[in-house]
């Protein structure tokens, strides 16, 4: 008995290790297994990412106007919500150049500040610097700066400076950037697009909605993004 | 010396449970973002946290499940698998000696889970260099 009593105790440990993972797996549901049905009554690709399981959602309005690019009568829409300094969000950005570059006007994205405190020293000075461009109409060449350089800002102590290098940069009146910063205005957009990202379940970032609907974290990835898009594309019949 | 081979299994169970935790994180997704409550954002969604397609967490799972099983086996008697406990150990020091390195100058953020697994890999070596001191 003893001789075998440690292979006993091993195959223990790897059923509860193994019983573990596939119970936590299983309810901690990450990617929605039915792909959307195309409107042209051809299946989708087997296995293809999608987002129809989730619900439709509406949610509070945000900020407005929204910073938005795309047609305004797209056939799919993409709302961000994301944050400066989460890691996941930069290397989420590239991934939408890429997307808008390839959908071009089918595909409109729309992105809501949604800077989480705890976790990101500069998560705020960085979306009131983007939102303080944006009132000078310059909010998406402060938001690519943002994300193309948060290697360089995030470990710094005092990013007021760089964020007005960038300013600088992308052509703003450095006079009026800086009093924008601390305006109830820009202050108000970042609460109120807070506020739909909570009203929409929101809790990390980068969060994605595409046609009212969130997209799973693991479809992120460019391949998996572009199926779920033209998969959307089908449904609409464009 | 038998009980550090006790010392030896207990520690490596609660390394696999750390890297068993990372890799839910991994499979479910939800390490690509940053939460409230998550830290490990920028590390578990790095380059470095897949290795030929497998979650890195799932190597290291498999890692301390052989380090648990070599030791349990020792306690029980089985004197080959006590000396097959260094190489082991030794090579997964040196993994999280690497893993250590890129978090602190490559990617240039820590992730809890990380540290403890490589705080975990520390003790394992000692307790193996120790138990073949003693041992001779």
């Amino acid at each position: 008995m003893k001789r075998i009593l440690p292979f006993i105790i091993i195959l223990v440990v790897l059923g509860a290790a193994l019983g573990s993972a596939w119970y936590l797996t299983r309810t901690i549901p990450a990617s929605p297994a039915t792909p959307t049905v195309p409107a042209s009554g051809s299946p989708a690709p087997q296995g293809s990412p999608g987002t129809q399981q989730k619900p439709v959602v509406e949610g509070v309005p945000g900020a407005e106007p929204a910073h938005v690019i795309g047609a305004a009568n797209a056939p799919v829409r993409l709302e961000e919500f994301g944050d400066f300094e989460c890691p996941p969000c930069g290397l989420f950005h590239p991934i939408l150049e890429k997307m808008h570059a390839e959908f071009g006007d089918q595909l409109q994205i729309t992105f809501r500040e949604f800077p989480l405190q705890q976790l990101h020293q500069h998560a705020l000075a960085a979306a009131s610097a983007a939102e303080a461009a944006g009132l000078q109409g310059k909010f998406w060449e402060m938001h690519d700066l943002l994300y193309e350089r948060q290697n360089e800002w995030k470990k710094e102590f005092n990013v007021r400076p760089i964020f007005e290098g960038y300013a600088k940069q992308i052509g703003l009146d450095v006079e009026r950037y800086t009093r924008d910063l601390s305006s109830d205005l820009v202050a108000q957009r970042i609460f109120q697009d807070g506020k739909r990202g909570h009203s929409l379940g929101v809790s990390g970032t980068p969060s994605v909605f595409i046609n009212g609907r969130e997209l799973s974290p693991d479809n992120m990835p460019a391949e998996k993004l572009r199926i779920v898009i033209q998969n959307e594309l089908r449904s609409s019949g464009k | 010396m038998k009980k550090l081979y006790a010392v030896a299994a207990l520690l490596s169970l609660v390394g696999l449970a750390d890297a068993l935790y990372l890799t839910i994180e991994h499979v479910t997704g939800q390490s690509v973002r940053c939460t409230f409550i998550a830290g490990c954002s920028a590390v578990l969604s790095s380059p470095y946290a897949v290795v030929a397609g497998i979650p890195l967490a799932t190597v290291g799972a498999a890692a301390y499940f052989t380090v648990f099983s070599l030791a349990t086996l020792a306690f029980f008697g089985y004197g080959i698998a006590g000396k097959l406990l260094l190489p082991v150990v030794g090579a997964m020091f040196l993994v999280s000696l690497w893993l250590i390195y890129l978090q602190a100058f490559v990617i240039r953020e820590f992730c809890q889970y990380c540290l403890l697994s490589a705080v975990i890999t520390i003790a394992l070596l000692m307790v193996v260099l120790i138990n073949r001191r003693l041992r001779g």
